[in-house]
């Protein structure tokens, strides 16, 4: 009864959730009033859009080592996760059987090893400064540490059901993962997709008074 | 409700933009901006943190724009804003940020805090959460002219002295001139130099300026108290004088955010494109060099380094005009180690060096300029902003540092070469 | 049976017992299992012997000695066909550490229940100030609970794999436990790695102040003030303190030497070093578990004020006179001790009087 709600209905309900809640809140905030700027531009809006996006990726010089603690665990856990995400081979597979119909390469099993060490390591290193450190305890909220946690208790599960020899534990893992599909779109995991959004207006912004950013 | 609290939240409700929103879903709270900004690197408060400066904002988005707040007002279970929530921001935002956008700059996701910072800026000066000091300036700026009440009468006599000392006619009020040069409430009061040396300048090039005594006020207290009625009416002024004067051209002096608000802002500020440019000095200084119409003579021996104004620089996109103006009158030019955009402010901006109230802490904030010029060993500081120039100037008095600061302007002035016959 | 060698010559002879042998060896896995060594009906009658296996398992035996035969398979071991030493080491981890391990983390928690309840929680003279001294950074802080919370998972999932078959199979059965073990031991395997590096991150930020000095020595003659009454001279961190840190550092150094010999069997090692590592690896652990349980009761309930220092990474300079003096004397000397209110401003809580900032306008 329960695999069969984990399988089939749970897990089409969550996944609903989790599109329409998406592209829902994007489309939300792309049709949401703004104000042409009337101001004369220097350089090109969409130009700095694009160099923003990218740019961003890599700390400026002047702050990079007071921030090296963030910066490293957050690569650590985001490529990893990444990495386990469109790389794992069970992943890999279910996406193919259930959703695409057709597969990639995954990686190898020890590489596997290593991107969940990398992910788990890096989300415990954030998560942890974000409870200790006097700045991000007093601004983070509640759906910081709930999506922290969920994040954390999906890869778990992920891993304890490495084995693949039983059920229960498949079913454990696809379960917290439905959790965090319906989750997702209300919480601070949106910006996986808002960060593209919010670093192009204000690349805009600078590409057309010329700033370098 | 109050009447001050809902009008500071309708305010917010109005700015409530698409930019807005993407930055309240995309914010993970790393607190890496803390890190960035000179008012918690060197107090070590943690309330100081750019976008905690932005809560009254978060709060309002997290009440009315997201799920949660939604379902929660649904529910009857929503905590609704307080007055408390706007009036306890009120020193974060005017005391503790200088709107120097290096928040914006590092921020991971792209927030642009320190825009959404104006924005909750904006809702506490219509909700009447500003310093007093400010309020005065506003009042001063709207009902005077000037934020230190500065007059024609004395514009005048800053005219006639200048004369005197350069010996050459400061035109006023001449219609159809190519450029119309402001000047902000600092450069009338404090460093008359700057309106000499652009006489001098213009002279040496064959610039056709003039003055304007229906506008000469280029300073913007709307914008530092964040009210942008205030601001567009400050525009409107500084429109109808060029207009008048038929101008194609107007110049914004050195002084950073009467840059913002003029050429950036303004033309928002007061809903309509202006029919003339506004060009800074150091840009048109730059272009009058480039076309071989400014030559200068001789180089300054001392060391010497620039301050990125932070309107100017990081905020206005003028970064290469400058280090070009500088490069062939200095031999012994250093940069600061940070520089460019990522220069550190100094501490005075954003309406701060106007607020009596902030004066312990803008001397804190100081440090971290004070460390900068320490570090590199200068003689002299160059500056392009008479605001920087007047707060590092106290800052190095407090400190008991015997650097002195230079204007940009006035250090070319003091170059030129022999007028081409 | 005579007649049979009248009529066929030496060389088929030898040929037949050939191939006589290997059928012994093909068919020995069968002759194994069988229940009653009854003869076959179909058994050449030329052996004589009544049990054929018995001889062949002596010779690969010989009984506990270690014996090494030759082979064409090329690897580490393959030539021992029986590892003898198995046997003992598998008796040896069901007689000691399976069947220890509880009674000594009883034992340990009953010493601690016991403690408290005798001497209750460890007081400071004067209570608390509310005026503090920065301890640990942010990063240290970081470095701690990660190690703590690594060492936790790893030490509830090795405990799991390690008495799971005497004390958890009867409370849930075998399924619960398999589903349990395969859970635990994939957990174990992949945080073990994690739990390395955590370890080399404190041994680069905490050694330096943990090198016994001078007057180290006092603090353990006076047991560490639990003998006796009063506190104890100590420096930063006092002599228990720095002896629990090498404890962690030496133990865990070795626990994850063993644990990576014992993750990865394909790197070239043999049945012996697998066997001593497991063995390093459940003895370092337990020592490791045990301690832990009274260093996380005298960092929390233990110690009035001690979970300040790993919290917010600050303590109060009375905690400080009591457990560290020889570091207060050069924390005043230094002038480090910051008043309530600074305190409370670092940590991001408003000012009581907010004479600035209120809206007068």
């Amino acid at each position: 009864m329960i695999e069969y709600l984990i399988d089939g209905p749970l897990w089409y309900f969550s996944l609903a959730v989790f599109s329409v809640g998406v592209l829902w809140q994007l489309a939300r905030i792309l049709f949401s009033a703004s104000k042409t700027d009337l101001s004369v531009a220097r350089g090109s809006a969409s130009s700095g859009a694009l160099r923003n996006v990218f740019s961003r990726f890599i700390p400026h010089h002047e702050i990079a080592p007071r921030i090296r603690v963030q910066v490293i665990a957050g690569y650590m856990f985001h490529l990893g996760l990444f990495a386990l995400l469109f790389f794992a081979a069970p992943h890999v597979l279910f996406l193919e059987q259930n959703l695409l119909g057709f597969g990639w390469t995954p990686m190898p099993h020890w590489a596997f090893i290593v991107a969940s060490q990398f992910a788990f390591f890096g989300l415990l290193i954030l998560w942890l400064r974000r409870m200790l450190n006097s700045v991000s305890r007093l601004i983070s909220t509640l759906d910081d540490h709930v999506a922290a946690i969920l994040t954390f208790v999906v890869m778990l599960t992920g891993c304890l059901a490495l084995l693949k020899g039983f059920t229960e534990l498949r079913l454990l893992h696809r379960f917290t993962v439905e959790l965090l599909l319906i989750y997702f779109p209300f919480s601070c995991l949106m910006h996986t997709f808002t960060f593209i959004p919010s670093r192009a207006f204000t690349g805009a912004w600078f590409g057309r008074r010329g700033i370098d950013a | 409700m109050s009447e001050r609290l809902e009008k500071g939240l309708n305010v917010l409700r109005a700015e409530m933009d698409k930019k807005v929103m993407s930055f309240f879903s995309s914010c993970v709270r790393c607190g890496i901006c803390a890190e960035s900004c000179l008012f918690y690197t060197e107090t070590d408060d943690p309330r100081y943190t750019p976008i905690y400066k932005t809560e009254p904002m978060r709060k309002l988005w997290k009440n009315e724009y997201s799920f949660w707040g939604k379902l929660k007002s649904k529910l009857g279970i929503s905590e609704p804003m307080t007055e408390a929530d706007l009036s306890d921001w009120e020193e974060l935002v005017y005391d503790g940020c200088s709107m120097c956008g290096r928040c914006s700059m590092v921020c991971p996701v792209g927030v642009d805090i320190s825009m959404v910072i104006f924005k909750v800026k904006h809702a506490l000066a219509v909700a009447g959460f500003s310093p007093e000091g400010l309020v005065g300036a506003t009042k001063r700026a709207v009902e005077i002219g000037s934020p230190m009440g500065i007059t024609m009468k004395a514009v005048l006599a800053t005219i006639k002295h200048a004369e005197e000392n350069t010996g050459l006619k400061i035109p006023l009020d001449v219609e159809g001139a190519d450029y119309l040069a402001l000047l902000s409430s600092n450069e009338i009061a404090l460093y008359p130099e700057y309106l000499e040396s652009l006489a001098k300048i213009f002279d040496h090039a064959g610039v056709s300026w003039t003055l304007s005594s229906a506008a000469y006020e280029a300073t913007n207290s709307g914008l530092q108290i964040g009210n942008k009625a205030i601001a567009g009416q400050l525009v409107q002024r500084v429109v109808d004088g060029a207009e008048k004067l038929k101008v194609k051209n107007v110049i914004s002096p050195e002084c950073g955010h009467a840059y913002t608000a003029l050429r950036w802002e303004g033309p928002n500020f007061i809903g309509k494109a202006y029919p003339f440019r506004v060009v800074h000095i150091l840009e048109l200084l730059d272009e009058l060099q480039a076309q071989g119409k400014l030559k200068t003579t001789g180089m300054e021996t001392d060391r010497l380094t620039f301050h990125d104004p932070c309107s100017i620089v990081r905020r206005g996109g003028i970064q290469a005009q400058p280090r070009n103006l500088l490069r062939p009158i200095t031999e012994n030019f250093v940069e600061m180690t940070d520089h460019g955009s990522m220069n550190w402010c100094c501490g005075g901006g954003g309406g701060v060096s106007s607020n009596e109230r902030a004066e312990d802490l803008k001397h804190t904030a100081f440090n971290r300029k004070k460390s900068q010029i320490k570090e590199i060993g200068v003689d002299a500081v160059v500056t392009a902003c008479s605001n920087c120039r007047m707060v590092m100037e106290e800052g190095l008095e407090y400190n008991e540092m015997d650097i002195p600061l230079l204007g940009l302007t006035e250090l070319i002035a003091g170059h030129l070469a022999e007028k081409p016959r | 049976m005579v007649e049979f060698f009248k009529k066929h010559s030496l060389g088929s002879t030898i040929l037949l017992l050939a191939a006589l042998l290997l059928l012994i060896f093909l068919l020995l896995p069968q002759a194994a299992s069988a229940a009653a060594p009854q003869q076959h009906k179909d058994f050449p009658q030329g052996v004589s012997a009544a049990n054929p296996g018995s001889d062949l398992w002596r010779e690969i035996r010989q009984r506990d000695l270690p014996v090494e035969g030759i082979t064409q398979v090329q690897g580490v071991d393959s030539g021992v066909l029986i590892n003898s030493q198995g046997d003992r080491w598998a008796r040896f981890r069901i007689d000691n550490p399976v069947s220890y391990t509880p009674a000594i983390l009883l034992a340990v928690i009953a010493i601690i229940v016991l403690f408290y309840a005798l001497r209750g929680k460890v007081g400071i003279e004067g209570g608390l100030s509310g005026r503090m001294v920065k301890r640990f950074t942010d990063y240290e802080r970081v470095v701690h609970w990660t190690l703590a919370i690594v060492f936790l998972f790893l030490a509830i999932t090795g405990l799991v794999l390690l008495l799971g078959r005497t004390l958890l199979i009867p409370l849930f059965g075998h399924h619960v436990f398999s589903l349990l073990a395969s859970a635990s031991k994939e957990g174990h395997n992949l945080f073990g790695p994690i739990f390395l590096v955590s370890l080399i991150m404190m041994l680069l930020s905490f050694a330096r102040r943990n090198i016994y000095e001078k007057g180290d020595l006092t603090w353990l003659l006076k047991g560490g003030g639990f003998i006796g009454k009063g506190h104890v001279s100590g420096g930063f961190f006092n002599m228990g303190e720095k002896s629990w840190y090498w404890i962690v550092i030496l133990v865990g150094l070795a626990i994850s030497v063993s644990g990576l010999i014992l993750v990865s069997p394909n790197l070239g090692q043999g049945r012996v070093i697998m066997a001593i590592s497991h063995v390093v690896h459940v003895f370092g652990a337990i020592v490791l578990i045990a301690i832990s349980l009274g260093h996380m009761y005298m960092g929390s309930i233990g110690t009035e004020g001690s979970m300040e220092a790993m919290k917010s990474g600050y303590v109060d300079i009375n905690w400080v006179e009591a457990h560290h003096d020889r570091w207060a004397r050069q924390v005043k000397e230094n002038d480090e001790i910051l008043s309530a209110e600074e305190f409370a401003r670092l940590h991001g809580r408003k000012p009581e009087s907010p004479d600035t900032a209120t809206g007068k306008s």
